[in-house]
């Protein structure tokens, strides 16, 4: 559909310039004055030295979540490697010890100088195992190789910089509900 | 020789010698106009503009100055940079052509007075000290010479580039100057006409006598403002540099401080043309309300009101740093300690300061009763007297001339740029008309009202 926009004609005054730019000028002169007089109002922040806050569902750096006895949940299924538009993601597969496993996982690195943080891997995972829900956002690194993250560097995240409601991540070692987590699970970790 | 040294008194020397270092006012304000406009623009844009670079003092911490030392360090990054030009130029112009507007620059200031002419007995002797440094009939048609001058600057440097921006760049400034000072002229003749002299002096002592040049011609005011405008070449009149067209102008083959120069010669011309703003139209050096005599005869008085202005100036500015310490003790930020001590140096040396100034103020009100012998049916005063008038009235000039700065940077970041056609339709269909009609009905009013 087409939507046609009249605009309305100028009048004298407008089509004078002079005072349209006098109103211009007033408009500017209030957000000068704001800055110079109430400095600390101004929507900008010094980033370094003041992080912004990011939101939960922002799409940032990668985790694996955690079983209540601390290994990956993930089941070396592929579907988030196949699901990557990016191929950045690698894994090897590895039969599980545990007997209702089938498998475990023996790898798994994110290449994230080639990820482009679309979250396809997250919403393909069919058991919850990757999130990217990390906050995140700026990772510098001096060499090419070290934006290669292991697994282990995946799976080192700490409960308790996660909500209370989030009853997954509490689940892990270290979280508010590991232990009734892991007598439901069924397992003791010595 | 000697009879030209002899034919004038010690101090007279001094101070006529001490008058060149005004020769550097143009240059002094570029020091606060970079600042000035990358943090009002920054401010006008709702950013914070730049504030990142620090001086470490050893033993104290950082120093940020307010984001100042950032153009400092910009300025010494163009100062080390690799003097580069393109293969083919006439190497001579090329490099001659960014000190022409600097250069210009420097001499234009010899024609504003700077103060109202000193009178005082030194001895026997009664000095007289005009208030520029050339004293000169021609006074503010030297001025426009000059400043017209500096567009060879950009023309040079369009020619010499061998580039087909350059080039264009180059011949829009001269066109928009020869539009541009014709209106300049014009529209400043109906104030001449009113004062019958060329003479900046005159002229600022014509508006101390009757009323501001803004207030006798607010029509002239505004063309000449525009023309001022147009002539520094700076947005919404940048079209010599016209980035959406023109890559940069005349100084796109420009780098390093050949750039740098470009850059300083168009922010003392701001100076300079908003001094000159501040002479013709705001009264220049004089002080609104007070007559020159007055000053002198209550100099103390006079001091001491000068120094309550800095102490509330000072309180002003110590409250906003109080304020924003309280917010910035309260927020998350990693470098909170550094920014506190930096502030807290700051709130020491204010408090000095007002205390300086208060004491200072309160002792000139009390003590300072000059002695003034009468000559010619006229008090006259000694020295301290007359440095004391100087030093308020060149401080009032300064504000005013800031207060244009401002102005500048002000409209600059808020008009977009006019088209190559609208500025000139602007300059000769518009203003120079303007400028006509205002200058018949200033010459017929004034014929009627004052019979000149």
């Amino acid at each position: 559909m087409v939507r046609q926009i009249k605009q309305k004609p100028m009048n004298w005054i407008e089509r004078l310039y002079i005072f349209e730019a006098f109103r211009g000028l007033w408009t500017t002169l209030k957000h000068a004055l704001r800055g110079l007089l109430r400095y600390e109002t101004l929507p900008t922040v010094p980033y370094p030295e003041i992080k912004p806050e990011i939101s939960r569902t922002y799409r940032a750096k990668h985790r694996l979540m955690l079983r209540p006895d601390g290994t990956p949940r993930c089941v070396a299924c592929g579907m988030c490697a196949t699901a990557c538009p990016a191929h950045c993601i690698f894994l090897e597969a590895a039969p599980a010890e545990d007997g209702r496993i089938e498998k475990r996982v023996l790898r798994f690195d994110i290449d994230h100088l080639v990820c482009v943080f679309c979250g396809l891997c997250v919403e393909a995972c069919p058991v919850d195992a990757l999130r990217m829900d990390t906050c995140d956002t700026s990772y510098v690194f001096r060499k090419r190789e070290d934006f290669v993250t292991p697994m282990y560097q995946l799976m080192s995240w700490d409960p308790k910089d996660y909500p209370q409601d989030d009853l997954q991540s509490q689940m892990a070692p270290g979280g508010t509900k590991n232990k009734q987590a892991l007598d439901a699970w069924g397992l003791k970790v010595n | 020789m000697m009879e030209i040294i002899q034919s004038k008194h010690w101090v007279e020397w001094l101070i006529t010698i001490c008058k060149f270092g005004f020769a550097f006012v143009p240059v002094i304000f570029i020091l606060l106009l970079i600042p000035l406009e990358r943090r009002g623009a920054g401010f006008i844009q709702d950013r914070q503009g730049p504030n990142r670079s620090y001086f470490k003092i050893p033993y104290f911490g950082r120093i940020r100055l307010f984001g100042w030392v950032q153009n400092a360090c910009d300025g010494l990054k163009l100062f080390f940079k690799e003097n580069y030009s393109p293969s083919g130029v006439n190497k001579f112009i090329f490099s001659i052509a960014p000190a022409i507007p600097f250069a210009i620059v420097l001499i234009s200031p010899c024609v504003i007075p700077w103060f109202a002419p000193m009178v005082f007995t030194m001895g026997d002797e009664v000095i007289r000290i005009s208030g520029q440094t050339v004293d000169t009939e021609v006074g503010i048609l030297l001025l426009f010479g000059l400043s017209s001058l500096s567009a060879f600057g950009a023309v040079l440097a369009g020619w010499a580039s061998k580039s087909k921006y350059s080039l264009l760049g180059g011949l829009r400034t001269s066109a928009m100057t020869i539009s541009y000072e014709v209106c300049l002229g014009l529209s400043i003749m109906g104030i001449l006409l009113l004062v019958g002299s060329f003479r900046i002096d005159e002229i600022i002592a014509w508006q101390e006598a009757n009323v501001w040049g803004i207030v006798a011609q607010p029509v002239a005011f505004f063309c000449f403002l525009i023309a001022m405008i147009a002539e520094t070449g700076r947005a919404p009149f940048d079209v010599a540099e016209g980035e959406p067209e023109l890559v940069a102008g005349f100084h796109t083959e420009y780098g390093a401080m050949q750039f740098g120069l470009f850059y300083m010669g168009e922010y003392s011309h701001i100076g300079i043309n908003s001094i000159l703003v501040a002479c013709l139209f705001l009264g220049g050096y004089s002080v609104p309300f007070v007559t020159t005599e007055t000053i002198q005869s209550n100099i103390g008085i006079s001091l001491a009101v000068l120094c309550g202005i800095f102490v509330v100036a000072i309180l002003a500015f110590l409250h906003l740093l109080y304020r924003y310490a309280r917010w910035y003790k309260k927020s998350a930020a990693s470098n909170k300690q550094v920014i506190l001590r930096e502030y807290s140096l700051y709130k020491i040396l204010g408090w000095a300061a007002v205390v300086v100034f208060a004491v200072a103020g309160v002792a000139s009100a009390l003590f300072f009763h000059p002695q003034f012998t009468v000559i010619d049916g006229q008090p006259v005063y000694g020295i301290g007297v007359a440095l004391g008038t100087a030093l308020i009235h060149i401080l009032v000039l300064l504000v005013k001339a800031i207060f244009f700065c401002w102005i500048w940077i002000w409209v600059r970041w808020t008009l977009p740029r006019f088209r190559y056609d609208h500025v000139m339709n602007l300059g000769w269909k518009v203003i120079l008309n303007i400028a006509l009609v205002n200058l018949v009905l200033t010459a017929l009013i004034a014929k009627l009202l004052g019979g000149i």
